[in-house]
Parts: structure tokens; C-alpha cells; sequence
């Protein structure tokens, strides 16, 4: 269903919610944009700036959270978990994606991690499409785009005073009811912005064969090439929406083991007790970032494990850019009928 | 509020049963695991396989990933030998009889027995990565399995013979008409009654035949590299040699991340692969 959403009204809306939900959305702070509990406090449109600076994944996988507790006398028992329903709010498509994405990790047949699935259970997800294209967003070229509906219930799109609001699921159909539907004409506007962002999006690199390239010059001086300026900071990591890396790691003051996002681009993180390293420097290390993305993804899940939200370019301290690693890897040689 | 279902990260409540040292140089200790909780029993022998591993967890320091060196015919207990590395393993080492411990799995594949059933086994082992093929080995002894398998070879190399574990069963399996046991170390000590040199040089000179058999190889990387090749040469076909994997672990579940080989996790789709596999994944190890 199509409904109107002035934006004047929005911030009543989002108090009404209040009453059965937490409610999230992003807002500035400090020059960048996050997703903050809403509470009395007056609030700016969600659209600007783009988009947030960490994304909503850590409204499921929080940087740093309780697993389990135990007790000096060695006892364990889970770490209670106490989600309220929530509604996420201005999500973008690229985010709501990698979410999705990510499901198929902590979600599964053996080992479904509860802490995830309830996250995820409990969320009702509302994406804002994006009419404007982002400053390093490439969406499109990896089979994603600015209004991608995976992962969400309902999608808005900015009509300039008011917002076309395209419900998905019944969860996001029950949120919205009470508006206004929009009119033929209304919805066929919409669609041509939908579909103008969606052709105005650069093709970053071609990811034709791309998949093939990577697989077979794993030993290729080309991963030197691009990760010779890599500080091996690991905010591409930190940052990147889909990546979910963590450690297990004993707090003893609080009793608590507790899980803390973690990244392929440090050292220790594959560093095992007899001193080996499968991959001791940042060559071996920008290699399994990449492949992990554009190659093993693809052999999981049929997927690219990027959605190109760019914040890996707009963050990089020495302006690293995946996308010109990817160009690059365009002119590696393959050949076509390899094994793979 | 409590969870919805079982967490996988929250350890299983264990007591030390039995702890010794392993080794005459005291850097393996064997600890013998005990379940607190039946209902934990019974579901780990469940699942249990030879081969697969399970995460011991020591309050406070964290946990580490150990493969079971025990056979389920054994008793409700669960056997592992750590070689005294980092935080983890030294608190191991510091455990006795009667001590609380933690414990999650078992995880990931074991070994692929069904499809190994009617075929001779080749059983090539190095150091304290032996502790899977010694379980396997007591599994495929017992009397209630030796029949589904063929001729059972063992070679079981050590740097020296003090490092030599589970000692009591090697003596014994030198006994058995039941399987051909070859042991080696590197370098020569007095009153050695077997092979001396390194354990691709022993598999060579073993010279086991192909025909009909599979060969596992688990022992320390640089063993697992050179036996590879020398089994290839001896005629056995990548799809019968299969090997288990280490990596660093910290969830054992497929998500932390940090074991990958290609698009594979050693945790969650390892330990154990084929010859045939691995040439197929990138050398990441």
C-alpha cells in the first residue's frame, strides 16, 4: 500500500509510536549522523546528512555486549537479553540489506545465535529511500540499488514537503494505516524518482567475472599493490555494514564474557598461540577483506557481501578506495572455464 | 528476560574427573571431563564423532579449542590433552581433579566414518595433534567397530620419546595382531626399538598401499605439508587423504569470523577435509 506522510506531522508520528516502541532514528551529532533512541527531545529530518556514520547493524550486533556470566566458582549462565519492541526509522536500503545479509550468519539451522534473532524478531525496519545520490555510494554496481526493499517493512520517498511511504510487510502496513493513500499520479511520481536515483547511481567497477579475478591471482603482486598505504586501522571494518567479525573476550571485574566487534585488518586477529599467522601482513590481510566480500559471499550465499554504502572510501584516514582496488582488479588475468 | 533458546556461547557446566601430565617434559597434560548436568551427556554422545573438538572454557581467561581424545565406548567422559602455550591452556595445566569447567561442543564435522566404512586406514599422526586419531584409533579398535573397517595402520611420530602420549595404548597396540603400529621421533635416544626421522620420511618408507584405503594426516603444519605430497606419490587419491585443520577460533560457530579458508569456516565446516577440498580452497593457512 501507498500512503502519504507530510513531514510536518512526522515528529507526531514518531511520538505516537513511542507509546508500544522504542523508536530509533538517525540524527546529527558532533558533524555526524547516528541512530539515537528517540526521546522528548525535538528532532531534524532524518535525511542529512546522508547517511549515518555507524550503521544500524550495531542495533543488532552491539559493538560490545554480554554473552555469558559466570561465577568465581567457574558457573556459567547466559547473559539475559530484554529487547522492547522497536521500530528503526530512516533506515537505508543499503543498511537494511547488509541486515539482511547478515541474518544468514547468525541465523541458522545449527548455531542460531539468540542474541541476534530476538534483535531482529523485535524490530519493525522502516527504510528512507535515497532520491539524492551519496557522495561514495555504489549500490547499483554491486546488484544493490537506492531503493532496494530487502530487510524492510516499509520505504519512504522524499517528494520535497512529504514523504510516499511504500508499506512491504503487514508490520509496517499496521504502522502507517491511519494515513492518507496516495494517489496514482502521487505513486507514479514516486517511481520516477525511485527510478531516476537508480540510473543516476555511477557504475563504480564492472563486477563481471570480478569473482574469477580475485579467486585466481591470490598469490598476484596486485594484493601488495593496493595495501601498501593500508594503516591496518580497521575502521573500513568497524564501519562497513555487513562486516560482523568479533571476540570472545573475559571482563573479570564484571564476570562477564563479552563480545567485542573485531576486524581481519589487525594482526592478532588471526595470530595463533605458537606464533604462526596465516596472515601476518596488511597484503594477506586487504586480500581476505576483499575476497571475503567480492569472492566468498558470493560462494556462501550467491551474494556480494558489499552493498556499496561507500563509508569504507569516505573513512579511510589515507583514502583508500575500494572501488579503485576493484577497477584495478579488472585487469587481472583469468580464465574463464577455472574450477572455482 | 530469559533467552528464547539455547545459547551456543554459554559454556556446559563440567568437572575435572582425572588431570596428568602427558608428556615427560610436563607441556601436554590430559584432562578427563566429566558432565554435571545428564541431560548434557546424553547429547553430547548424541552428536559425538571422532575428530571433532569442543571449546574448554576457564572463568575469567577465556576459552580454547581443543580436539576430544576420547572414544564414546569409554564412558560418560570426555578426554583432551592441551599443550601449554598461552593464558588459556597454562589454566588448564593449572586444574586438578574435582575442579569446575566449562565446556561447549561438540563442533564442527569429526571424521567421515560412514564413508570410510570396508576401507583400509592409514592413521599418520605428528606431536600432540594426535589426540583426534587416538580417539579415532580406540574407536576403530573396539571390538563393537573393528569389523565395518579393513587393515588399520598407524604411524605416530614425536620430536622424542618422552613427548610420546597416551602411552599406555600405544604399548598395547604394539601388541595387537589387530593393526600395524609404526612410532618414530626425530632424533636418535638409547634403547629406540623403532623408526628414527621425520614422519614423511617414515610414510615413504612405510610405503602403505593405496588400494582401497584412506589416509588421515593430522599433526603440526609442517608435518601436514610434507606428508600431503608423499601420499599423493604413494598413489593415494586426494578424495582418500584427509586431514584436520586448525586455525584460531574464539566462537567454534561459523561467525566470529577468523577461521576462514575461502568461503569455508575450520569450525563449523572443518575440522576435517579432504585432500580434494583443500586444493580446491586458497592456501590461507
Amino acid at each position: 500500500m501507498n500512503h502519504l506522510l507530510n513531514k510536518q506531522s512526522l515528529p507526531e508520528l514518531l511520538q505516537a509510536w513511542r507509546a508500544d516502541y522504542d523508536v530509533y532514528l538517525p540524527q546529527r551529532l558532533e558533524g555526524f549522523s547516528h541512530f539515537m533512541l528517540l526521546g522528548d527531545q525535538k528532532i531534524g529530518l532524518p535525511d542529512r546528512p546522508h547517511n549515518t556514520r555507524v550503521p544500524p547493524k550495531a542495533l543488532f550486533l552491539p559493538m560490545t555486549e554480554a554473552l555469558v556470566k559466570y561465577t568465581r566458582f567457574g558457573a556459567y549462565k547466559d547473559a539475559e537479553l530484554k529487547v522492547n519492541p522497536r521500530i528503526v526509522f530512516a533506515v537505508r536500503p543499503c543498511d537494511a540489506q547488509a541486515v539482511q545479509l547478515l541474518d544468514s550468519v547468525f541465523e541458522q539451522e545449527r548455531y542460531s545465535d539468540p542474541y541476534w534473532v530476538e534483535r531482529v524478531d523485535q524490530t519493525i525496519t522502516i527504510g528512507l529511500g535515497c532520491a539524492s545520490g551519496c557522495a561514495n555510494g555504489f549500490c547499483t554496481t554491486v546488484g544493490y540499488g537506492p531503493f532496494s526493499k530487502d530487510g524492510l517493512d516499509a520505504l519512504l520517498t522524499d517528494l520535497g514537503d512529504r514523504y510516499l511511504v511504500g508499506t512491504l510487510t503487514k508490520a509496517g502496513e499496521a504502522l502507517f494505516e491511519k494515513l492518507d493513500l496516495a494517489d496514482q499520479a502521487t505513486a507514479a511520481e514516486a517511481f520516477e524518482i525511485q527510478h531516476q536515483a537508480h540510473e543516476s547511481m555511477p557504475i563504480a567497477f564492472e563486477t563481471e567475472n570480478l569473482k574469477e579475478k580475485l579467486q585466481q591471482n591470490f598469490s598476484s603482486t596486485y594484493w601488495e599493490q593496493i595495501s601498501e598505504s593500508c594503516l591496518g586501522c580497521g575502521v573500513c571494518t568497524f564501519l562497513c555494514p555487513t562486516c560482523f567479525c568479533f571476540d570472545l573476550v573475559d571482563e573479570t571485574q564484571r564476570r562477564e564474557r563479552v563480545r567485542n566487534w573485531d576486524s581481519c585488518m589487525f594482526r592478532i586477529y588471526s595470530q595463533e598461540a605458537s606464533g604462526h599467522n596465516p596472515r601476518p601482513t596488511r597484503v594477506e590481510r586487504t586480500r581476505q577483506r576483499l575476497s571475503h566480500k567480492y569472492v566468498y559471499w558470493l560462494d556462501q550465499i550467491g551474494q556480494i557481501g558489499c552493498t556499496g554504502c561507500g563509508r569504507c572510501v569516505s573513512y579511510c584516514p589515507v583514502g583508500l578506495d575500494i572501488r579503485a582496488m576493484l577497477r584495478q582488479a579488472q585487469s587481472l588475468p583469468f580464465e574463464v572455464n577455472h574450477a572455482s | 528476560m530469559p533467552l528464547k533458546f539455547r545459547s551456543p556461547y554459554t559454556p556446559m557446566p563440567m568437572h575435572v574427573l582425572h588431570a596428568y601430565y602427558e608428556s615427560t617434559d610436563r607441556s601436554l597434560k590430559t584432562l578427563e571431563l566429566s558432565f554435571d548436568d545428564p541431560e548434557d551427556s546424553r547429547t553430547f554422545f548424541e552428536q559425538f564423532n571422532p575428530g571433532q573438538f569442543c571449546l574448554l572454557s576457564v572463568a575469567g581467561k577465556g576459552e580454547s579449542a581443543l580436539g576430544v581424545a576420547s572414544a564414546a565406548w569409554e564412558g560418560e567422559f570426555v578426554r583432551f590433552t592441551a599443550q601449554k602455550m598461552g593464558t588459556v591452556t597454562k589454566a588448564l595445566h593449572e586444574l586438578k581433579a574435582g575442579d569446575p569447567i566449562g565446556m561447549r561442543g561438540p563442533l564442527g564435522n569429526g571424521f567421515p566414518l560412514e564413508e570410510w566404512k570396508g576401507k583400509n586406514l592409514v592413521i599418520i599422526g605428528g606431536g600432540c595433534a594426535f589426540s583426534t586419531l587416538y580417539a579415532l584409533t580406540k574407536h576403530i579398535h573396539h571390538e563393537a567397530n573393528r569389523a565395518e573397517f579393513g587393515k588399520l595402520t598407524l604411524i605416530y611420530g614425536t620430536r622424542t620419546s618422552g613427548l610420546c602420549m597416551y602411552k599406555h595404548d600405544i604399548a598395547s597396540w604394539h601388541e595387537s595382531e589387530d593393526m600395524e603400529i609404526h612410532q618414530a621421533i626425530d632424533v636418535p635416544e638409547e634403547n629406540w626399538l623403532h623408526h628414527v626421522g621425520y614422519v614423511p620420511d617414515v610414510v615413504r618408507q612405510v610405503a602403505p598401499s593405496p588400494v582401497n584405503a584412506v589416509a588421515v594426516v593430522c599433526g603440526p603444519p609442517i608435518m601436514t605439508k610434507f606428508t600431503l605430497p608423499a601420499l599423493v606419490e604413494l598413489g593415494f587419491d586426494p578424495k582418500a587423504i584427509f586431514t584436520s585443520l586448525e586455525k584460531r577460533m574464539k566462537c567454534g560457530l561459523g561467525k566470529c569470523g577468523r577461521c576462514n579458508l575461502g568461503h569455508k569456516y575450520i569450525c563449523k565446516d572443518g575440522p576435517v577435509f579432504s585432500l580434494a577440498e583443500l586444493n580446491a580452497l586458497p592456501a590461507d593457512l
